[in-house]
C-alpha cells in the first residue's frame, strides 16, 4: 500500500539546527515558558474531558425498551411510547449520598439513525447502558451482536472506555431470556463476527486510515473480560410485574449508575 | 369515525392519545410505528399520508417543538376534513402547552399532563361541521395546505424541467441558466405571485457562478495536490508505468494507488506462475498485491483536512450569500445573530431549489432528489434556527443527515456470516444475480468468487445465462483463472471453483436447480447464479427471471446496477421489483436484497446512483465494483458517499 511511502517522503528532513545561538539567555527562558504552558494546557484538557463525559448513554436496538426505561429513570411512571425519531436527555439524580448528577440520554435504536447519534454522543459518554429486549433475543441476536460490535470496535470508545452495562430488560415476560444466557451467545456470536467483520470491513470509521481495531484478544475465544472497559450483565424490566400501574423492576440500574456517577 | 389520534415528541413520548370507537387501548402503537419506519425515518416525507392494512394515516411534525401528530381512520373512508382537523389540534394543542415545551424540556413532556380530549372533541366536531357546510367546495383545506402558496411557481419548474434535461450533460451553470432563463420568460404569464421571486432568482445565478469560481479552484489545487502525492508515490519505483499508453488516472473514489492500473509486471504475481501467460487477459488480473488477502476494502476517500477545508469554503460562500442577498439578506442576518428565527417554507425554498438541482448534477435521478428536499424540507419547517447558523449551513446539515441514513442499510448484511451459518446447517448458500445487460454481471460474479475463494469458501457457478452467446464462455474463463489463482494443492485437494453449464436455450430456472443440488452432494459452500442480463420492460424474461426466483428460493438476490445510471435507476428497479413481487407464490413476496454497484470508478464523484437505487428499494448496497482487476471489489462507506454528493 502507497501509505507508509507517502508519509515518509512526506516528511520534511528536520531543519538545521543553529548551533552558534548569540546568547542562550532568553532561549531557555523561551523553552521554559513553552513547557509551562504546555503543562497547563495538557492539564486544562485533562480536567475539562473528564468532567465533561457526564452522559449515560442508553442505546440498544429498537423496542428494546430504552425510551420507557429512560422515563421510568426520570420520574418513575409507566410512559406509553413510540419508536424514536431523535433523542431524549434528561438530568438524573444519582441515588447516592454523593448527590451528584449525569444526563440521561436515550438514543433512537433505528438502524439507519443509531449509528449517526451514536457518533454523536460517543464522546459525551461517561458509561453506556446496552438494552437488550430478552423476549426476542434469540430471533435479534445477530443484530444485537452487530451493534454491540459496532460499538465496542469504536475508536473513541476504546479510547475513552466507559463501563459498559448490558441490561436484559423485559424480565417480567416468562419467556425472557437469561442475562447469563445471553452473554455466553453473544460472546459466541462475537467471536465468530470478528472473524466475518475482518474480511468485510465496517462501513463505521470513514476517517480512520487504519481498520476497524480488533476485537478482545487475537488468537484467543473471545470473552468480555478482554475489553478495555467494564462489561456488566443484569436483568432489569422496566415495565414492572405490574404493568402500566406499578414501578419498573430497574433497582439494580439505579445501583449501578450510583456507583460509576 | 377516527379510529384514533395521537400526539407524540419526536424522542418517541406518547403526550395524549385519543382512541375511537373500535380497537383495544394501545392499538395504535403499531400502525404509528410502522408509519414512522416506513415513511418518516426513510425520507418519504413527501406526502403525509400513509396506508398501513386497512388503515389511512396521516400526519404532521411540529419541528419547534418536535411533535409529530397522526390521525388514523378506515382507508374506505373519505374524510374530507382531515387535514383541516390535524392543523387545528396542532395549533391548540401548542398554544395550550406552550410553556410546558418552553420550560422544562424532556422534563415538562414526562411529567406534563395533557388534559386535552375536551379541546379535541370540540375542534372534531367544528372539523366534522365545517366539512358538512362546505363539502363540495374542498377549496379551503386546500388553501390552507402549505402547497398553496407555492402552485405558480411549481409550475414554472416543470416548464423549466425540460430544457435542464436536455442540458444534463452540459456543465452545471448551462443548465442553470436555462432554468433560470425559462423563470424569467414564465414570469409574464403568471404575473403577481412570481414577482417576489425574480430578484431570488437572478441572485442564484450570480452566486452560482462565483460558487463555480470557487469550485474550479479548488479542484485545480487537488489536482495538483494530488499529483504531487502520486509523484512521491511513484518515486521509490519509476519503472511501475512506464510503456503504457493510457495513462494512469487517478480517481478520487476509487483506489488511487499507481499499481492498481499497472498490469506490466501483474504476473509476478507468485500464485500465477502456475497458469500460463496467455490464459491471462490484460485486465483480468490481481490488482494490488499488497492487499490482505480475503479482505474487502472500504472506498478510500478524501482525507479528512480536505472536508474541513470544504466545509469552511462552503461557510464562507454561504455567508457570502447573505450579504449579497442585499437588504433582505442583511436583515435575515441580523436577525439570526440577534435572536432564535424560526425556518419558513419561502426562506428554504431557495436553498432547497439549489440543493436539489445539485444532487441532480451529482447524478441522483429527478425524482428522488425532488422527494428528499421535500422531505427535508417538512422537517425543518418551523424549526427554530440557532444563533449564527445561517438557512444555508441548517438545510444543507439536514440534507446531509437524511443522505447518511437512507444510505445505513435497513437489513444486516454480512454475507460471510450468512455463509458461515449455511455451512453450518449443510446446504449452500445460493446467491442470485440479476439486472439489466452489460452492467457487469459475471465480472462482479467473478469477483466475489474470488473473495469468497480466499475466504476459504468453495463456489460453484451456475451458468443461468442461457442466452447471451459467449455468456458460458466467459465464464469458463473465469473459473479456469480462479482455479490457477487457487489451486486445489492450496486448499487440501479441494477445487475451490467450478462451473455448472448446460450450454444455451434451456431453461435457466432448471439449470439453477440442478447446480443447487449438484452443490449440495458435492459440499460447495456457496452457489453464484448468473443470470442473463435483461431490460426491464421485457416482460418474458422478466418472467422467467421471477420463475426462477421463486422456484429455488436463493438466500440473496442480487442486483446489479451501473453507478453511471441516472434517472434508469428507478425504472429498473421498480420494474424488476414488480416483476418478483407479480410472480411469487410466497405470502410476502421475495423482493431484492441487495445491490452490487459497478463500475463505480468511472464516475468520480457523481455518486448519486447509490442514493437513487437505495432510497428506491431501501436495501443495502452490498458490494461496490471499482475496476478489472478480481481485487477491485469494495464495501460501500455511507459517508464518504455523502461527503463526495455534498462536495461543491
Ligand atoms: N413486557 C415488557 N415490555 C416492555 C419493557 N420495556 C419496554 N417495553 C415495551 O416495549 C415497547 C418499546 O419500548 P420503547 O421504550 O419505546 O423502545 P425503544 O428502545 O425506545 O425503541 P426505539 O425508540 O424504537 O429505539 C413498548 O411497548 C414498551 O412498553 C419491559 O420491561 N417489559
Ligand atoms: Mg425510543
Amino acid at each position: 500500500m502507497a501509505a507508509p511511502e507517502v508519509a515518509t517522503s512526506r516528511e520534511a528532513p528536520p531543519p538545521p539546527l543553529d548551533v552558534q545561538l548569540p546568547d542562550l539567555v532568553p532561549l531557555s527562558l523561551f523553552v521554559a515558558l513553552v513547557v509551562v504552558a504546555l503543562t497547563l494546557l495538557i492539564l486544562k484538557f485533562i480536567q475539562t474531558r473528564k468532567s465533561s463525559r457526564r452522559a449515560v448513554l442508553l442505546v440498544g436496538l429498537c423496542d428494546s425498551g430504552k425510551t420507557l426505561m429512560f422515563a421510568r429513570l426520570l420520574t418513575a411512571n409507566f410512559q406509553n411510547t413510540q419508536t424514536s425519531i431523535t433523542d431524549n436527555s434528561g438530568l438524573y439524580r444519582v441515588k447516592n449520598d454523593k448527590n451528584s448528577s449525569v444526563t440521561l440520554i436515550d438514543l433512537p435504536g433505528h438502524k439507519s439513525l443509531r449509528l449517526q447519534f451514536l457518533d454523536r454522543f460517543k464522546a459525551a459518554a461517561r458509561a453506556i447502558v446496552f438494552v437488550v429486549d430478552s423476549v426476542a433475543f434469540q430471533r435479534e441476536m445477530k443484530d444485537v451482536a452487530e451493534f454491540l460490535y459496532q460499538i465496542l470496535t469504536d475508536s473513541v470508545v476504546l479510547k475513552n472506555a466507559p463501563p459498559l452495562l448490558i441490561a436484559c430488560n423485559k424480565q417480567d415476560v416468562t419467556m425472557a431470556k437469561s442475562s447469563k444466557l445471553i452473554q455466553q451467545q453473544l460472546e459466541k456470536e462475537l467471536n465468530t463476527l470478528r472473524v466475518t467483520r475482518s474480511a468485510a470491513p465496517s462501513t463505521l470509521d470513514s476517517s480512520n486510515s487504519g481498520s476497524a481495531s480488533q476485537l478482545g484478544k487475537k488468537g484467543k475465544e473471545f470473552d468480555f473480560s478482554q475489553l478495555p472497559m467494564k462489561v456488566d450483565f443484569m436483568e432489569c424490566s422496566a415495565r414492572g410485574s405490574k404493568g402500566e400501574e406499578g414501578s419498573g423492576d430497574i433497582d439494580d440500574l439505579e445501583k449501578w449508575i450510583a456507583k460509576i456517577a | 369515525m377516527l379510529d384514533f389520534f395521537t400526539i407524540f415528541s419526536k424522542g418517541g413520548l406518547v403526550l395524549w392519545c385519543f382512541q375511537g370507537v373500535r380497537g383495544p387501548a394501545a392499538a395504535c402503537t403499531a400502525p404509528v410505528n410502522a408509519l414512522i419506519r416506513s415513511v418518516l425515518l426513510q425520507e418519504r416525507g413527501g406526502s403525509n399520508s400513509f396506508t398501513h392494512d386497512a388503515l389511512t394515516l396521516k400526519y404532521k411534525l411540529d419541528n419547534q417543538f418536535e411533535l409529530v401528530f397522526v390521525v388514523g381512520f378506515q382507508k374506505i373512508l373519505t374524510l374530507t376534513y382531515v387535514d383541516k382537523l390535524i392543523d387545528d389540534v396542532h395549533k391548540e394543542f401548542r398554544d395550550k402547552y406552550r410553556n410546558e415545551f418552553h420550560q422544562k424540556g424532556t422534563l415538562g413532556l414526562l411529567n406534563g399532563t395533557f388534559d386535552f380530549k375536551e379541546d379535541f372533541l370540540r375542534l372534531l366536531r367544528e372539523a366534522e361541521e365545517s366539512s358538512k357546510i362546505r363539502a363540495p367546495t374542498a377549496m379551503k383545506t386546500f388553501e390552507q395546505s402549505a402547497k398553496s402558496q407555492k402552485t405558480v411557481k411549481s409550475m414554472i419548474e416543470t416548464r423549466g424541467e425540460k430544457p435542464k434535461e436536455k442540458a444534463k450533460n452540459k456543465k452545471n451553470k448551462g443548465s442553470k441558466k436555462e432554468v433560470s432563463g425559462a423563470e424569467v420568460a414564465a414570469v409574464p404569464k403568471a404575473a403577481p405571485a412570481v414577482k417576489e421571486d425574480l430578484p431570488v432568482a437572478a441572485g442564484d445565478r450570480e452566486e452560482l457562478t462565483k460558487d463555480e469560481i470557487l469550485q474550479k479552484k479548488r479542484e485545480e489545487f487537488f489536482r495538483k495536490h494530488q499529483k504531487g502525492g502520486e509523484k512521491s508515490n511513484k518515486s521509490p519505483k519509476p519503472d511501475t508505468s512506464k510503456d503504457k499508453g493510457k495513462k494512469p488516472r487517478v480517481w478520487d473514489l476509487g483506489n488511487s494507488n499507481a499499481k492498481v492500473l499497472d498490469y506490466s509486471n501483474s504476473t509476478t504475481n507468485g500464485n500465477t506462475d502456475t497458469c500460463s501467460m496467455e490464459e491471462f487477459d490484460q485486465d483480468m488480473v490481481l490488482g494490488d498485491r499488497d492487499r490482505e488477502p480475503g479482505r474487502l476494502r472500504d472506498l478510500e476517500y478524501e482525507s479528512e483536512e480536505e472536508t474541513e477545508e470544504e466545509e469552511k469554503v462552503v461557510q464562507n460562500s454561504s455567508s457570502a450569500n447573505v450579504k449579497k442577498g442585499g437588504l433582505g439578506g442583511m436583515f435575515g442576518m441580523l436577525k439570526g445573530l440577534v435572536g432564535s428565527k424560526s425556518l419558513t417554507r419561502e426562506d428554504m425554498d431557495p436553498v432547497l431549489e439549489k440543493m436539489k438541482d445539485h444532487l441532480i448534477a451529482k447524478n441522483v435521478a429527478a425524482d428522488i432528489a425532488v422527494q428528499l428536499c421535500e422531505s427535508v424540507a417538512k422537517k425543518l419547517e418551523g424549526k427554530v434556527m440557532g444563533t449564527f447558523t445561517t438557512v444555508t449551513s441548517t438545510v444543507k446539515q439536514a440534507l446531509q443527515e437524511s443522505l447518511v441514513q437512507i444510505l445505513q442499510p435497513q437489513r444486516r448484511v454480512d454475507v460471510l456470516r450468512d455463509v458461515m451459518d449455511a455451512q453450518r446447517h449443510r446446504r449452500p448458500y445460493v446467491i442470485t444475480f440479476c439486472g439489466v445487460n452489460g452492467v457487469g454481471k459475471s465480472t462482479n460474479l467473478a469477483k466475489i468468487s474470488f473473495w469468497l475463494i480466499e475466504n476459504g469458501f468453495s463456489v460453484l457457478i451456475a451458468a443461468c445465462d442461457t442466452f447471451r452467446a459467449g455468456a458460458v464462455e466467459q465464464l469458463r474463463t473465469h473459473t479456469r483463472r480462479l482455479n490457477a489463482l487457487h489451486p486445489p494443492e492450496n486448499y487440501s485437494g479441494r477445487t475451490m471453483v467450478q462451473l455448472y453449464e448446460k450450454g444455451y436455450g434451456k431453461d435457466a430456472a432448471g439449470i439453477a436447480m440442478e447446480a443447487i443440488s449438484y452443490a449440495r452432494n458435492q459440499g460447495f459452500d456457496v452457489v453464484l447464479v448468473d443470470t442473463a442480463g435483461r431490460m426491464q420492460d421485457n416482460a418474458p424474461l422478466m418472467t422467467a427471471l421471477a420463475k426462477l426466483i421463486a422456484v429455488n428460493a436463493p438466500d440473496l438476490v442480487l442486483f446489479v446496477g451501473e453507478a453511471l445510471v441516472g434517472n434508469e435507476a428507478v425504472d429498473q428497479l421498480v420494474k424488476f421489483n414488480k416483476a418478483l413481487a407479480d410472480h411469487s407464490m410466497a405470502q410476502t413476496p421475495r423482493l431484492i436484497d441487495g445491490i452490487v454497484l459497478t463500475k463505480f470508478d468511472t464516475i468520480d464523484d457523481k455518486v448519486g446512483a447509490a442514493i437513487s437505487m437505495t432510497y428506491i428499494t431501501s436495501k443495502p448496497i452490498v458490494f461496490v465494483g471499482t475496476g478489472q482487476t478480481y481485487c477491485d471489489l469494495r464495501s460501500l462507506n455511507a459517508k464518504a458517499v455523502v461527503a463526495a454528493l455534498m462536495k461543491a
